[in-house]
């Protein structure tokens, strides 16, 4: 077994997949580390101030102020009144949510990419795993071996896990690199928030602890790996069913990007919240922003997710080594 | 029946694309150290019966025997006495073809680390070896796929059409290599084509495909010798005809020429009588039909190319 | 060669695996398994009030006025203010505008409890305010629909509020002068112009009364302002200043402001 998904993972590597997502990931780190550098300079041109609290403060007011206006939609009222209570709670508390450092870069950018960004660069690696092999025709020289089927789809799927996390550390790595040359590297300590629940447009607070920075980003991290390791399976039965991986990509892009698009308008489509695409903003949770669904919780979301993900591997397994290969 | 130097056996295998049978019911058996050839026109069913017997598909009845091993059974050890190319050698293209056979070395649990170089040098690509296989011509990508498949000492060699899209010097080499594997490895070898020349050229024995089904199995001296013909060149044609035509059957007629099956002892007595009937006999000999002829004869005239 | 590379990917694969792993089974037992023990610390004053940045420091508060709705450029009197202010001092001016739109005297009450909001009173070298406008022309439609006790009604609450309003600051900064802007007249156009502009100034003449209390409250009229040519000071809602009607406000108050010597620009 360890000899195959050697082989594999010679393969992934050889065909520069893992170079090519980590060069991606740099330069959008790079940029985002610039466009985070302007916000936090425009931001204190602003208001005249590089005092967080007083930063904060205006921020409060602001949504205080977008929250009277006429003509929000309901979902972004209940997102704004949601981020309102919590970011009063952590100026209440004395704690800067966004101190600047590369631990805190490196969590925003774990948080925004989760469902977007890093399900398509795990997405690039899951979606010719086995759909190259038959397309190549190389199929039929592995199947052809002393090997059983089941074990060598197993082993395409250990490489791609292996690959997931290994892409999940340049993120972190890189992220950590970049964003410390411009913010600095210290932070891992500082103190954040985390164990807001919410009901309805209330924040509920009762069981909000503190937690250092570095336990707060392991967490991120263990979430986004979930939900790469979810969206990698449903990549990869697809690359399992078909032998186009423009089509693997294509079904799989589509399916990310509605989930994006959906996720900020379905609050009064309640069954969508069975569809996976709109449960992957997992480290929302634990931050404590505002479900797109009501009621939608951290459990309810990693249960759908592991329910699809387990549909898929099924899925993917049965049909591998039942299949006639042409 | 089964032989006792039987290699490959295949009892009754049949395989059903939906409604549509594909292979209806083929039946045969190859020994140790002979070139057994699968002829038959595009379509015939040559790729799907090799492909059963690879374990690619699933064959909807009958068994396969791989030196003894049922391929359904026991499908690892079965696989384990087979090599092959299937359709096209394809290889990873961004490996070299060190690597891909290393690739599939690791696959194999038994096969000693030296095997890779005694394959290379057997097929004769020790200089471009280290090469990424996308530089590789079609030709050279042939052999490596022939490395490959030799790579687990098999005892059955199959190949899918092996020589196709090669230039006339590589088929040439193909086909003495093929007969050297046979011959001096002692491999089986299970060839398919739809060039009749080829197969006529290295095949001991041939089985004739068409539409699913194999219309005949023997050697190929065998197929030929049957239908060896005469060919008479007489004057006047159509009294030398009309005589003949009274002894045997009359199978063409070609510029000036007559043309009979062959019978070793009647043919000096044919040509005693046209003779004595005053017909100038300038010329009589014998020819081997090409398996093509044949092949028509066989398939009543479907096309072939 | 390449096979290290291969390898080295492989073994960095398998650790963070694991690290993830753990990051994950950490999240869980976090998420869903944690026993709320003692509850995070809240700030108070005293551990904040220090942290102060240089420079001059005005804390805007109340409603839409001081906001600015209705000046197209975002400012409202607190910029032209602070514009003007820049001009006569070497200090750097930092503006804190703490105004919510619809605000009423009770929701500035509460505000003001907020240990942010206290800090920032605490740092201020002026206050600048508006409030009451919605606590007049909003409850239940004061001047259109015109009822005297309800209006009275309004008006005790306010004035109440106005005190507690006055009295915090004071304790909390007891020597930033605090400027409140008084009401203007937006119907002063309209067919009743009479009634509304003497419940205004009747409003207003309370407001003054209250601020005389404190040391340092000015009462800013800005009734005269608007009294002439009204519309052309006001935004298209016909309620709030135009760009021109803030500035108006904005000079008036600005041109009560004056820097202690030293401060003072001297080109
Ligand atoms: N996947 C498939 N589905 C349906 N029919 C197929 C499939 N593959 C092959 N066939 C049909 O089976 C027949 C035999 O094909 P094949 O084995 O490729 O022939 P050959 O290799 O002799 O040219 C053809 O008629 C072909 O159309
Ligand atoms: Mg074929």
């Amino acid at each position: 077994m360890i000899n195959l998904v050697y082989n594999e993972m010679i393969k992934i590597v050889r065909k520069k997949r893992l170079l090519i997502i980590a060069a991606i990931i740099a330069v959008l780190v790079a940029l985002f580390t610039y466009a985070q550098l302007k916000r936090v300079q425009s931001i204190q041109e602003q208001l005249g101030t590089t005092d967080w609290r007083a930063q904060l403060q205006q921020q409060i007011i602001d949504t205080q102020n977008r929250l009277n206006s006429s003509g929000l939609s309901e979902e972004w009222r209940k997102f704004l009144q949601i981020r309102l209570q919590q970011q009063q709670y952590y100026l209440d508390h004395d704690i800067n949510p966004s101190a600047p450092g590369a631990p805190t870069f490196m969590r925003m950018f774990a948080e925004n990419s989760i469902d977007l960004f890093i399900p398509l660069m795990v997405m690039v690696i899951a979606a010719d795993l086995v759909s190259s092999e038959a397309s190549g025709g190389t199929i039929k020289l592995l199947l052809t071996r002393p090997v059983k089927r089941w074990k060598i789809l197993l082993s395409k799927y250990i490489a791609m896990i292996l690959s997931v996390s290994f892409i999940l550390l340049s993120l972190g790595a890189l992220s950590y690199l970049i964003s410390g040359v411009v913010f600095g590297f210290s932070g891992w300590t500082l103190p954040l928030l985390t164990g807001f629940s919410v009901h309805g447009e209330e924040l509920d607070t009762a069981n909000v602890h503190l937690i250092s920075q570095w336990k707060y980003l392991l967490m991120e991290f263990g979430l986004v790996w979930f939900v790469s390791l979810v969206v990698g399976t449903l990549t990869f039965m697809l690359s399992v069913l078909m032998r186009s991986t423009a089509a693997v990509m294509g079904i799989m892009l589509a399916a990310l990007i509605s989930g994006a698009i959906l996720s900020t308008m379905v609050s009064s489509w309640e069954s969508a919240k069975y569809l996976f695409m709109v449960n992957l903003r997992l480290t929302d949770y634990v931050s404590g922003m505002a479900p797109p669904i009501n009621g939608m919780t951290l459990g309810f979301s990693m249960t759908v997710l592991a329910v699809w993900g387990l549909a898929a591997l099924i899925i993917s397994f049965i049909v591998f080594t039942k299949r006639d290969v042409y | 029946m089964t032989n006792g130097n039987a290699t490959l056996v295949v009892k009754d295998l049949r395989k059903k694309i939906g409604k549509k049978e594909i292979i209806k019911g083929l039946s045969f058996e190859l020994k140790k150290g002979e070139v057994f050839g699968f002829l038959g026109p595009n379509g015939a069913g040559k790729t799907t019966t090799i492909r059963m017997l690879v374990g690619l598909v699933k064959p909807t009845s009958g068994q396969i025997l791989l030196c003894g091993y049922d391929l359904h059974r026991e499908f690892s050890k079965a696989v384990r006495q087979i090599g092959c190319i299937v359709e096209n050698p394809e290889l990873y293209p961004y490996l070299t073809g060190w690597e891909n056979l290393e690739h599939f070395v690791r696959m194999v649990p038994d096969i000693p680390k030296n095997r890779i170089k005694e394959v290379v040098e057997l097929v004769g690509l020790q200089n471009r070896i280290h090469d990424r296989v996308s530089t590789y011509s079609l030709g050279m990508r042939q052999r490596l796929g022939i490395a490959q498949a030799l790579l687990g000492k098999p005892k059955i060699l199959i190949l899918d059409e092996p020589t196709n899209g090669l230039d006339p010097v590589g088929i040439r080499e193909m086909r003495e290599f093929i007969r050297f594997l046979a011959e001096k490895e002692g491999l089986t070898v299970l060839v398919s084509s739809h060039l009749l020349s080829e197969i006529q050229l290295m095949c001991d024995r041939v089985a004739i495909m068409a539409k699913g089904e194999i219309i005949r199995i023997d050697t190929v001296e065998y197929l030929l010798a049957e239908q060896e013909r005469v060919i008479w060149k007489v004057e006047p044609l159509e009294k030398a005809k009309a005589l003949l035509e009274e002894e045997t059957v009359i199978i063409g007629e070609e510029d000036g020429t007559l043309i009979t099956h062959y019978d070793a002892e009647k043919v000096s007595l044919w040509n005693e009588k046209l003779v004595k009937a005053g017909i100038k006999v300038s010329e009589i000999h014998t020819k081997l039909p090409t398996l093509e002829d044949l092949f028509i004869e066989l398939t009543e005239g479907e096309t072939i190319d | 060669m390449k096979v290290n590379v291969v390898k080295i990917i492989a073994a960095l694969a398998i650790f963070s695996s694991g690290l993830w792993m753990a990051g994950l089974g950490l999240a869980i037992k976090d998420q869903f398994f944690y026993e709320a023990s003692s509850p995070v610390k809240k700030i108070s004053l005293e551990n904040v009030a220090e942290e102060k940045e240089d420079g001059f420091h005005i804390v805007a508060l109340g409603d839409s006025l001081t906001r600015g709705t209705g000046d197209e450029s975002g400012k409202g009197y607190v910029g032209y203010v602070a514009d003007e202010l820049q001009t006569k001092t070497k200090q750097t001016i930092r503006v804190k505008n703490l105004a919510i739109k619809g605000q009423r005297s009770a929701g500035l009450v509460s505000q003001l409890q907020q240990i942010e909001v206290q800090r920032q009173i605490k740092q201020a070298d002026i206050i600048l305010m508006t409030i009451g406008g919605n606590d007049l022309f909003q409850s239940g439609e004061a001047l259109s629909n015109f009822s005297l006790e309800r209006m009275n009604q309004a008006k005790a609450d306010y004035l109440r509020n106005l005190h507690t309003i006055f009295k915090t600051i004071r304790h909390l900064n007891p020597d930033a002068v605090v400027f409140y802007i008084s009401l203007y007249n937006p119907f002063n156009d309209l067919t009743d112009a009479k009634t509304t502009s003497a419940v205004v100034r009747e409003w207003n003449f309370q407001s003054a009364e209250a601020a005389a209390n404190y040391p340092n409250i000015i009462a800013v009229p800005t009734f005269d302002l608007f009294e002439l040519n009204v519309n052309d000071y006001l935004y298209s809602d016909k309620f709030h200043p135009n760009k021109e009607g803030y500035k108006l406000i904005g000079e008036r108050v600005a041109s009560l402001i004056t820097f202690t010597e030293g401060d003072e620009k001297n080109d």
